[in-house]
């Protein structure tokens, strides 16, 4: 595992001078390339970050359970927020959360970092988790059970900063999307909402749900689309 | 082949943010498997949900969580028994991997020149998913969707006032579309399709088979 010192300004939250790690034909071409992220969120200061390429591809080569830790320590809690806003209640968000990271160790082998981000990757299997797990046990009951999110904790205690060149990209593509427009793709994305419950949550007509889903991943099309 | 029609941009976004029912997901899946434009633009649509999930913030785990998961990383998985073998050889050609994982029924007559054959999805409020197959020139009845109708079309072309849909094209009908598609002369046309809501059948063949329609 390759961990990169940041540098702390003020003990705010840090811009991150990353250095991609190398060992694979594909990340080469970022070899030396050291890049500044800018954290859009506001964090306490990290202690350290980390390369969740290399913690996956740690796993995968050696079974290292080392590396499984500060995974499941940095991504567990995250996955059960993201359960949680889902309409899992705490129970099902927590053991959808560890089902996530056993996916992680049991398929690590199958991640490439060529094709897909570490973030990204843990998405798709936290995803498809959250529909074969929450649309079975029957998720209209569970969203009204929990709409209280308290159980959310804005501290970040253990915190270690993840980024990637092609993170870096992407959230400063959704910087340019308008306050209205994130909010539809992150109900969309995260909170597991279809246009219809989006368009009663925020109270406005389903098709300007749709124009804004349309306008954000047009805008994003712009600015992504074509460079990966 | 060359693809002119895809799926739309919400349709790839719901796909990507996970918000599709299981038999629209197989049937975006298979169009994705043949189409590298949409393939690329849903990778990326995962990486703006993979940064979506790692700004999210942290929800305690419950204490010895880790323990207990560390406990589980080598118990070996009770249910991912090997893909099922399509039953037919021949079906192997044009069968996308995305229907791999369900059971096909046996191709059923619908109309003249017309076998549907349903794809079983466990869709839990879902689409309703099948094949269908239709003899070249046929014309398929006046229909009208009130839901959403995704086609993915596997061989063969039709062709509606929409345009001409070919071999690895989308067709993505949404709302109240009225549809009169006939079959393209010269080749079987094979559709992989997924149905929310229900379809109107308006011409006279269409009210004797929509019942028939009913999966």
């Amino acid at each position: 595992m390759r961990t990169v010192q940041i540098q702390t300004e003020n003990g705010a939250c840090p811009p991150l001078v990353m250095q991609p790690r190398l060992g694979s034909a594909a990340r080469k071409r970022f070899a030396g390339k050291a890049l500044q992220i800018a954290m859009s969120v506001e964090r306490k200061p990290n202690p350290s970050t980390m390369d969740a390429s290399g913690l996956i591809e740690a796993i995968a080569q050696r079974k290292d359970q080392k590396a499984f830790t500060v995974l499941f320590e940095h991504f567990a809690p995250r996955v059960k927020t993201f359960m949680v806003r889902s309409g899992a209640t705490s129970s099902q968000a927590e053991e959808l959360a560890q089902e996530t990271l056993l996916m992680v160790w049991r398929k690590a082998n199958l991640f490439d970092p060529a094709r897909a981000g570490p973030s990204a990757w843990i998405f798709t299997i936290a995803r498809n988790l959250r529909i074969d797990g929450l649309r079975r046990a029957g998720r209209e009951t569970n969203a009204i059970a929990n709409m209280d999110e308290s159980g959310e904790d804005s501290e970040q205690p253990d915190v270690v900063c993840i980024s990637t060149e092609r993170d870096g990209r992407i959230r400063s593509a959704i910087a340019l999307l308008s306050e209205d427009q994130r909010r539809v793709v992150q109900l969309s994305f995260v909170e597991d909402k279809a246009h219809p419950e989006i368009a009663r949550e925020l109270n406005i007509p389903l098709g300007t749900v749709k124009s804004r889903i349309r306008l954000a991943m047009k805008r994003l099309r712009e600015v992504l689309d074509g460079q990966s | 082949m060359t693809i002119k029609h895809h799926p739309s941009d919400t349709t790839l976004a719901a796909f990507a943010g996970g918000q599709l029912d299981p038999g629209s997901s197989a049937v975006v899946s298979s169009h994705l498997a043949s189409c590298q434009t949409c393939q690329r633009w849903v990778t990326t649509l995962e990486d703006v949900g993979g940064v979506l999930l790692a700004d999210l913030p942290a929800t305690p785990m419950v204490p010895g969580s880790l323990t207990n998961t560390m406990g589980r990383l080598n118990v070996p998985l009770e249910s991912d028994g090997p893909a099922r073998a399509f039953a037919a050889a021949e079906d192997a050609a044009w069968l996308p991997e995305a229907l791999r994982p369900y059971k096909l029924g046996p191709w059923r007559w619908l109309a003249p020149g017309v076998y549907q054959r349903k794809v079983d999805v466990p869709s839990g409020g879902g689409s309703r998913v099948f094949l269908l197959k239709a003899a070249p020139g046929t014309r398929l009845p006046v229909h009208i969707h009130t839901g959403v109708e995704r086609t993915q079309v596997l061989a063969g072309a039709f062709t509606h006032d929409g345009g001409r849909f070919g071999a690895g094209d989308f067709d993505d009908a949404e709302g109240d579309v009225e549809h009169r598609p006939s079959i393209d002369p010269g080749e079987e046309c094979i559709c992989l399709v997924a149905m929310t809501g229900d379809i109107k059948m308006t011409g006279p063949i269409g009210r004797v088979i929509q019942p028939l329609l009913r999966l």
